[in-house]
C-alpha cells in the first residue's frame, strides 16, 4: 500500500509545486522517463514473478535514469543527440514491451 | 548439453535484449545480510515511486505549459513564410515589369535614328571619317617669337575650319568637342588638358575641295596667309578622301546645366 501512497504524492507534489526544469536538462527529461518506466515495469514483473527486491529496484532505477541521460548528454557533445536518444528509446522500448508481456501472460494465461 | 558459462546460440540484438528484458539482478539469491527482501510494502519502494510520479508530472506539465508557447512560434513562422513569399512575389513582379521596360526602351535604343547620329556627330560624341583637309602647322625655322605658333593662331586655324563648313574637327588626334579648350599653359599649348607640341596637325572633316576654298577666302585663311609670309611659319594644306577623328574625351561632352524638356522627343 505504501508504494502507491508514494506514486499518488509523487503525482500531487509534481502537480502543487509546479517545478520548472532548467532548460539545459529539458531534452533528458523525457528519456529519463522512459527509462524509469522500464524500471517500474520491470519491478511489476519480478513482483508478479515473486522475485521483487526493494534494493534492485531502487539500484536499477537509479542507474536506468542516470545512464539514460548520460548517454544522451554525451550524444549532444558528439552531435549525434538524437540518433543516441533513438537507440536509448528503441532498447528500453522493447524491455518495456517484453515485460508488459510477461505480466500479460502470467495474469490472464495468455 | 551445454555447459554453463558457454556462450548461448547466438542471437539477434534485439532478440537478446528482448530475452532478459528483466534485470539478472532480480533473479539472483543472495545470502547474509545483503539477503533479498522480498517486500514490496517498504518505504524504500514508496519513495521511488514518488519519484517516478514526480517525473512523469513534471513532463507533462512542462509540455503542456510550453505548448502555447510552440504554437505562437509556429504560427509566427507561418505567418512569417507567407510574408515573405508574397515579397517575393512581389519582387518577382517588379523585376519582369523592369525587364520588359529595359526591353523597350533597348529596342527604341537600339533604333537607328539619323537625326540623333548627326545630333552625336556633331556634339563629338562620335568619331567621324570621310573627306577632308589636313592641316599641318609648324614654328619657323628661326626660333623667334614671332616664328611660334600661339595658341591664338591655333584658335583662329580651328574657328577658320568651322567657318569654312567642317563636320569636325581635330587637333593633334584630339578632337574639338563643345567645351574644348585651347590654351597655353608655361608656354606649352594644351588642348582637351592635353599638352600637345609642335608641329600641330589638324584634321577636319567635310568637302576637301569646298574647305581648303573657303578657308582661304575667310579672314582665317588671310591672317594665315599673313603670318607665312610674315613669320615664315610652316603652313601645309593636304586635301585626302580618307580621314578620321576620334571621339572626344567624354567629360568634355557631357551636358553641365542643360537639361531636357519632358515629353519632347
Amino acid at each position: 500500500m505504501i508504494p502507491v501512497i508514494g506514486l499518488v504524492v509523487g503525482i500531487f507534489a509534481g502537480l502543487i509545486l509546479q517545478p520548472t526544469v532548467p532548460s539545459e536538462l529539458q531534452p533528458y527529461l523525457p528519456i529519463a522517463i522512459v527509462a524509469a518506466l522500464d524500471a517500474v515495469i520491470g519491478a511489476l514483473r519480478a513482483l508478479g514473478e515473486r522475485r521483487f527486491n526493494d534494493r534492485v529496484f531502487v539500484v536499477s532505477f537509479i542507474s536506468n535514469v542516470v545512464i539514460a541521460a548520460f548517454m544522451v548528454y554525451l550524444g549532444d557533445q558528439l552531435g549525434v543527440g538524437s540518433q543516441l536518444s533513438t537507440g536509448v528509446v528503441v532498447v528500453l522500448g522493447i524491455r518495456i514491451f517484453a515485460n508488459a508481456a510477461a505480466i500479460r501472460r502470467r495474469i490472464f494465461h495468455a | 548439453m551445454v555447459e554453463p558459462g558457454a556462450p548461448q546460440r547466438a542471437e539477434g540484438l534485439l532478440e537478446q535484449i528482448a530475452n532478459t528484458a528483466l534485470d539478472d539482478d532480480y533473479y539472483v539469491v543472495r545470502a547474509g545480510e545483503l539477503a533479498p527482501s522480498r517486500k514490496f510494502n517498504t518505504v524504500l519502494t514508496a519513495l521511488v515511486m514518488a519519484v517516478f510520479a514526480l517525473l512523469v508530472t513534471i513532463a507533462a506539465l512542462q509540455t503542456r505549459n510550453d505548448r502555447p508557447a510552440t504554437e505562437r512560434e509556429r504560427s509566427t513562422l507561418i505567418s512569417d513564410v507567407a510574408a515573405r513569399k508574397e515579397l517575393q512575389a512581389d519582387r518577382e513582379a517588379s523585376a519582369a515589369k523592369l525587364r520588359a521596360e529595359v526591353e523597350t526602351l533597348s529596342a527604341s535604343v537600339d533604333r537607328f535614328d539619323p537625326a540623333y547620329e548627326n545630333l552625336r556627330l556633331q556634339a563629338a560624341d562620335e568619331g567621324a571619317s570621310g573627306p577632308g583637309i589636313k592641316v599641318v602647322v609648324s614654328p619657323n625655322q628661326f626660333g623667334n617669337d614671332k616664328g611660334r605658333i600661339t595658341d591664338s593662331d591655333l584658335q583662329l586655324l580651328i574657328n577658320g575650319l568651322w567657318y569654312a563648313g567642317a563636320e569636325a574637327v581635330s587637333l593633334n588626334d584630339q578632337r574639338i568637342g563643345t567645351l574644348t579648350a585651347i590654351h597655353a599653359a608655361n608656354g606649352v599649348i594644351n588642348v582637351n588638358y592635353r599638352d600637345i607640341a609642335p608641329p600641330f596637325r589638324v584634321i577636319a572633316i567635310g568637302s576637301s575641295e569646298s574647305l581648303q576654298q573657303r578657308f582661304e577666302d575667310n579672314p582665317a585663311g588671310r591672317y594665315w596667309a599673313a603670318r607665312q609670309k610674315e613669320a615664315g611659319v610652316g603652313f601645309g594644306v593636304t586635301a585626302s578622301s580618307d580621314l578620321s577623328v576620334d571621339p572626344a574625351p567624354k567629360g568634355r561632352v557631357n551636358i553641365r546645366h542643360a537639361t531636357a524638356i519632358e515629353g519632347e522627343e
